[in-house]
């Protein structure tokens, strides 16, 4: 009883920050209809970077490195756009090349990433130590934490899209790109804003998760998929549908991995795909999208 | 809709068939009178893997470029051939040319599978679900071990091509340049000359580029699409077969980074779906990625740059960019 009360603790806190992570994947696709294929390299690059100024370098404490690295990551995510992303808009193909240029950044952050800082696993200490202990059941102190700040995250860009001019901006031009450039929304930023807030939302994850499993320059292509998978059965652009479905899917993948093995995660989370694919394509919550 | 002209002509309006069949018959010639006044094997050797990659090229810009299906899975293919066949002449004993038949049948089988979840889907949800297939295949090759995949290490001492009672080392590099090459001209004239100018590449096209009109005449975007896969699939598992008799070696490394970047900055720099851009693109990226071996530690990167300036710089291919604009459609 208690081991699976565990590993349903372990899927709901695992479950928060794949939150965090797919609510950007789903923010840029709402927004841009871009899906980007280089959003688990740069889930990685926010590990790396939360290591060059915990460990490597500077030795700060784990929670000013996040701050450090939010204005970091959001310049990169405007980079992004602005440099490969913005270029091929409007052009023939357009769906296919950014298909191709995402992907090559990909491997641009992967093996830039690799040349940096060596092909090796990095660590970083979690900022609290301990476990609460309640009847048996164990589970760490930093675990609740980032639980807890993944939910902050999350609730906070939920606040921002519905109560906000520059979110109700976003939902604008999600809704009808055209309209809303008419209406006078500068789409342009929009999109900027929603690639640097995308980037932000999934560097973070990288760096919470940093203490919990190692960083790796291949290791964001796992929270990716994980991301869309989770994109999909909550339904596109819903990040009420992205919530529960984060939840269900890593509590799943808990209980996989715990019953058959961690190396089966991966292809337990390509079964699900299909599984909602198949059964409910148009995800929980979401509209179906062409 | 994809707003581009279908660059190819059918064999229904008949143009040129004979006259490019000729030129490019011609050009096989060349190159198998080439390979005979190559004295440098490390050179034929190169040569192989081209025309080994041309094949699995064409057969992505068949499905990629003409189809206009998002797949990314081809590597897949590629690897259940070159498993396949590698597993089948070792443990089954067949001979290496029946083995790779056998392969083929095999990535039938993928293709299939691959495709019917892929066909529920649309756009850029199947190039991350065919991606997915392909980033999840590895582990699974190495719980295959169990099965004689051979894990990590691979399988090694695949046999030798045997033609007609006569074996064919991996040493044999002469031998080996006319055998992938008369493999790869073939495939690549049966996937550019036979089935593209054909019904099911006016298919993919009409698809491609109006897909409820293409419905709308009575296409049958199911079944063409399966076929795409299949198609694609069965001459991407040959190809796989060869490369496994021919290096006698099968790793999951055929799944890894350097060889979906290589395939990828192919296609980008040829451009999709206008033959031959794809093939040239192989030519450029197989003899540069070897004249960057002494750049080891950054190929990677920049093969990852070479996929994204080129495909910003030149949205149609590097080929596209010096072929003449074609004529403004009147409105």
């Amino acid at each position: 009883m208690t081991q699976i009360v565990e590993i349903l603790l372990s899927g709901i806190t695992q479950g928060a920050v794949y939150c965090v992570v797919a609510v950007g994947l789903s923010l840029v696709y709402g927004a841009s209809r871009i899906l980007n294929f280089a959003h688990g390299s740069l889930y990685s690059l926010g590990g790396f970077l939360a290591w060059f100024l915990v460990v490597g370098h500077f030795n700060l404490p784990l929670w000013l490195a996040v701050l450090v690295a939010i204005p970091i990551l959001a310049a990169a995510g405007i980079g992004i756009e602005r440099l490969i992303i913005r270029p091929l808009r409007g052009s023939a193909n357009w769906k296919i090349n950014t298909i191709m240029v995402t992907l090559g950044l990909a491997f641009i952050v992967e093996n830039g990433l690799q040349l940096v800082f060596g092909p090796g696993t990095k660590t970083i200490p979690p900022f609290t130590e301990g476990v609460l202990e309640i009847g048996g059941i164990t589970l760490s102190w930093y675990r609740i934490w980032i639980f807890a700040i993944s939910l902050g995250l999350v609730a906070a860009l939920e606040y921002f899209l519905s109560a906000t001019r520059y979110g109700q901006a976003v939902r604008a031009v999600s809704q009808d790109m055209q309209g809303a450039n008419q209406v006078g929304v500068n789409v342009n930023q929009v999109f900027s804003l929603t690639f640097a807030l995308s980037v932000v939302l999934t560097g973070i994850a990288g760096i919470l998760l940093a203490p919990v499993f190692l960083v790796s320059p291949l290791g964001g292509w796992a929270p990716f998929l994980k991301a869309f998978v989770i994109v999909v059965l909550g339904g596109l652009g819903s990040t009420k549908g992205a919530f529960v479905a984060a939840f269900i899917l890593a509590i799943l993948e808990a209980f996989v991995i715990f019953y058959i093995g961690p190396s089966w995660a991966m292809p337990a989370w390509l079964v699900m795909l299909i599984a909602v694919l198949m059964i409910r394509p148009k995800g929980l919550f979401g509209v179906w999208e062409n | 809709m994809a707003d581009r002209s279908a660059s190819i002509t059918s064999q229904f309006t008949g143009a040129g068939l004979g006259r490019s069949s000729l030129i490019f018959w011609a050009l096989v010639g060349g190159l198998a009178l080439l390979g005979g006044l190559l004295g440098d094997s490390y050179v034929r050797h190169i040569f192989i893997l081209v025309f080994i990659w041309c094949i699995v090229i064409a057969s992505w810009d068949l499905i990629l470029g003409y189809a206009g299906i998002f797949n990314y899975a081809q590597l897949v293919f590629f690897a259940f051939g070159a498993y396949g066949s590698a597993m089948l002449s070792i443990y089954a004993g067949l001979t290496p040319l029946l083995a790779i038949g056998a392969a083929a049948l095999v990535g039938a089988g993928i293709g299939v599978l691959v495709a019917v979840p892929s066909l529920r889907l649309k756009g850029e949800y199947v190039a991350l679900f065919t991606f997915a297939v392909h980033l999840a295949l590895p582990p699974l090759i190495q719980q295959g071990r169990a099965i004689g995949m051979g894990g990590n290490t691979g399988l090694l001492g695949i046999p030798w091509l045997n033609l007609f009672g006569f074996q064919v080392s991996s040493i044999d590099k002469l031998t080996w340049y006319w055998v992938s090459l008369a493999f790869g001209a073939v495939c690549v004239y049966l996937i550019y000359f036979v089935i593209l100018r054909g019904r099911m590449g006016l298919a993919f096209i009409a698809m491609r580029d109006a897909e409820t009109f293409a419905q709308a005449i009575g296409v049958n975007e199911y079944k063409y699409k399966l076929l795409a896969f299949v198609v694609s699939a069965v001459f991407t598992a040959v190809a796989g077969g060869i490369y496994a008799h021919y290096t006698s070696v099968v790793t999951p490394k055929v799944l890894g980074t350097e060889f979906f970047l290589m395939a990828m900055v192919m296609l980008a720099i040829g451009g999709m779906g206008r033959f031959p851009g794809a093939i040239a693109g192989v030519f450029t990226v197989v003899i540069g990625n070897e004249l960057l071996r002494s750049f080891d530690d950054y190929r990677l990167l920049l093969l990852g740059v070479a996929v994204v300036v080129t495909v910003i710089f030149f949205p149609e291919g590097v080929a596209g960019a010096f072929k003449p604009k074609p004529p403004e459609k009147a409105e």
